[in-house]
């Protein structure tokens, strides 16, 4: 399948240029958008895996349009082509979720030397970079389902109503990890255990955060009496994690017939900037398939997000299961 | 023909003995704690490990309450602790950093080991009967006195390069 590029420019001259100079043996089908509410229209409409885009344009420019992908969750790579060659312009794009800059004009050589270093030239020959759409629904239910199970647990063993969670369901790149946890990072401190799953040649790690204001109301429904010092801080977010994601994973194993195996979860920090709690890895992967629930309990004040990241190997085997239960519906 | 026929069930019979013969060895002398416990907390199983770092035999822990065995673990903790191992099916995770041991045992090296006890993760995994249903609950025990030790190294080096850093 070809990989769908938009190019947004509002210069016809510059679109045509950016076109021209996209590597000459890639199977791509182009598009072109005139500003930014344009190109989040065709985005939208899958018409954009690979976006291409200008800064400074009418109605909507680069910079709200970087915000609007993010606030909206499309799944693009982005590459800023622009003639701002101030470096502030540069790191916020960046900080926004592009993955690089290019200075205008563009030339061919460097479109493909900045495509070969983000990897974007070789993935697409293997993987479809979007998620297609009815298996991403496929994952969303199942995560709905083993939630389902795994609230109605919850609610019977800690006699509370769990707001279940819409699972949000898709393929991200660091930088998008990035985004994400900035977003949690936004309403609170928080602390974080993280741990790894196995099984059927599937893996993958489990992140668990809790906002830091949680902690009081938590132990109170885990029954905890004393006082909540940093040793117990961290017996109550093991044990929420433990649950949760004991939980989410036996529900999800279940439907795909997958045994998954959880290793022991390690704590990732206490009161620290969740950002800073990436960080140190970030180089070591590209992409994920990534589940995100955010939970809540009625009555309670109570913040915890879980994410399941999968790594890209496990999708194909993933996959496969899924379209044997897609098969099966039809 | 029929000779054969008839020794090979026997022989196949032996052979599961046996596996099972090594299979227990195996369970007995991993260098990991193994606790077996049921429902109301008796103890099923107490490997070698057990054994040897507690200096409790198998024979005399075997149906004992685990709170007998040993009275510093709280009751009502450990029943939260493990009602969703029995409950939900799913593995519960105690870790050095949040709990340093759950049984004091001595350091594996008591000469040049630099830490008194032993730092201990402890992982709760449910044990599914052929029903289903989850009677049984097995408690691995992990020496992580090594990782503890190292961690409070380095946490204490980073404390004298942030003085050192702070007199300059």
């Amino acid at each position: 399948m070809s990989l769908s590029v938009l190019i947004c420019d509002d210069s016809l001259v510059a679109r045509k240029q950016v076109a021209k100079c996209l590597p000459q043996d890639w199977d791509v089908s182009v598009h072109f958008a005139k500003q930014g509410e344009d190109a989040i229209k065709q985005l939208r409409d899958g018409k954009g895996q690979l976006l291409l885009l200008d800064l400074n344009m009418p109605v909507m420019d680069g910079y709200q349009t970087l915000e609007a992908i993010r606030n909206q969750h499309i799944d693009t790579i982005v590459v800023v082509i622009s003639g701002d060659i101030q470096p502030e312009a540069h790191a916020r794009v960046k900080a926004l979720g592009a993955i690089d800059f290019i200075q205008k004009p563009v030339d061919a050589a460097m479109l493909q030397a900045v495509l070969q270093k983000h990897q974007v030239l070789q993935v697409t020959e293997v993987v479809d970079t979007n998620l297609p759409y009815a298996i991403r629904d496929c994952y969303q239910e199942i995560t709905n389902i083993a939630m389902g199970q795994a609230g109605d647990h919850l609610a019977r063993i800690m006699n509370v109503f769990v707001k279940l969670p819409i699972p949000n369901v898709n393929l991200i790149e660091v930088s998008e990890l990035h985004m994400m946890l900035n977003d949690i990072e936004a309403h609170d401190r928080v602390s974080a255990v993280c741990q790894g799953f196995i099984g059927g040649g599937v893996s993958g790690e489990a992140l668990c955060m809790l906002s830091d204001s949680s902690f009081g109301d938590v132990a109170k429904i885990l029954n905890i009496t004393q006082e909540i010092d940093d040793q117990l801080q961290l017996e109550v977010l093991m044990d929420a994690a433990s649950i949760l994601i004991g939980t989410c994973l036996t529900g999800i194993g279940q439907q795909l017939d997958l045994s998954l195996r959880q290793g022991q979860p390690i704590v990732l920090g206490q009161h620290r900037n969740v950002s800073e709690l990436i960080t140190a890895n970030l180089t070591k992967w590209r992409r994920t398939l990534a589940i995100e629930l955010s939970y809540g309990i009625e009555g309670y004040d109570v913040q915890c997000d879980l994410i399941l990241l999968f790594t890209e190997d496990s999708m194909a085997i993933m996959n496969k299961k899924l379209a044997h239960l897609l098969e099966d519906e039809a | 023909m029929s000779q054969t026929a008839q020794v090979s069930p026997v022989k196949h019979a032996l052979d599961d003995v046996l596996e099972f013969h090594w299979m227990m060895d195996m369970l007995q002398t991993v260098d990991v704690g193994i606790v077996v416990l049921d429902r109301e907390y008796n103890i099923h199983m107490w490997n070698d490990f057990m054994e040897s770092h507690s200096g409790l035999n198998a024979a005399d822990a075997k149906g004992q309450s685990l709170f007998s065995v040993n009275p510093s673990i709280n009751a009502a903790w450990f029943a939260q602790k493990t009602k969703a191992v029995f409950d939900l099916n799913v593995r519960s995770f105690m870790t050095w950093e949040q709990r340093p041991y759950l049984f004091k045992f001595a350091n594996y090296r008591p000469i040049t080991g630099t830490e008194d006890f032993m730092y201990q993760n402890v992982s709760i995994s449910p044990l599914t009967s052929a029903t289903g249903a989850v009677d049984y609950i097995s408690m691995m025990i992990y020496d992580t006195t090594d990782k503890a030790a190292a961690k409070k190294q380095l946490e204490a080096l980073q404390v004298h390069v942030d003085e050192a850093n702070e007199l300059r």
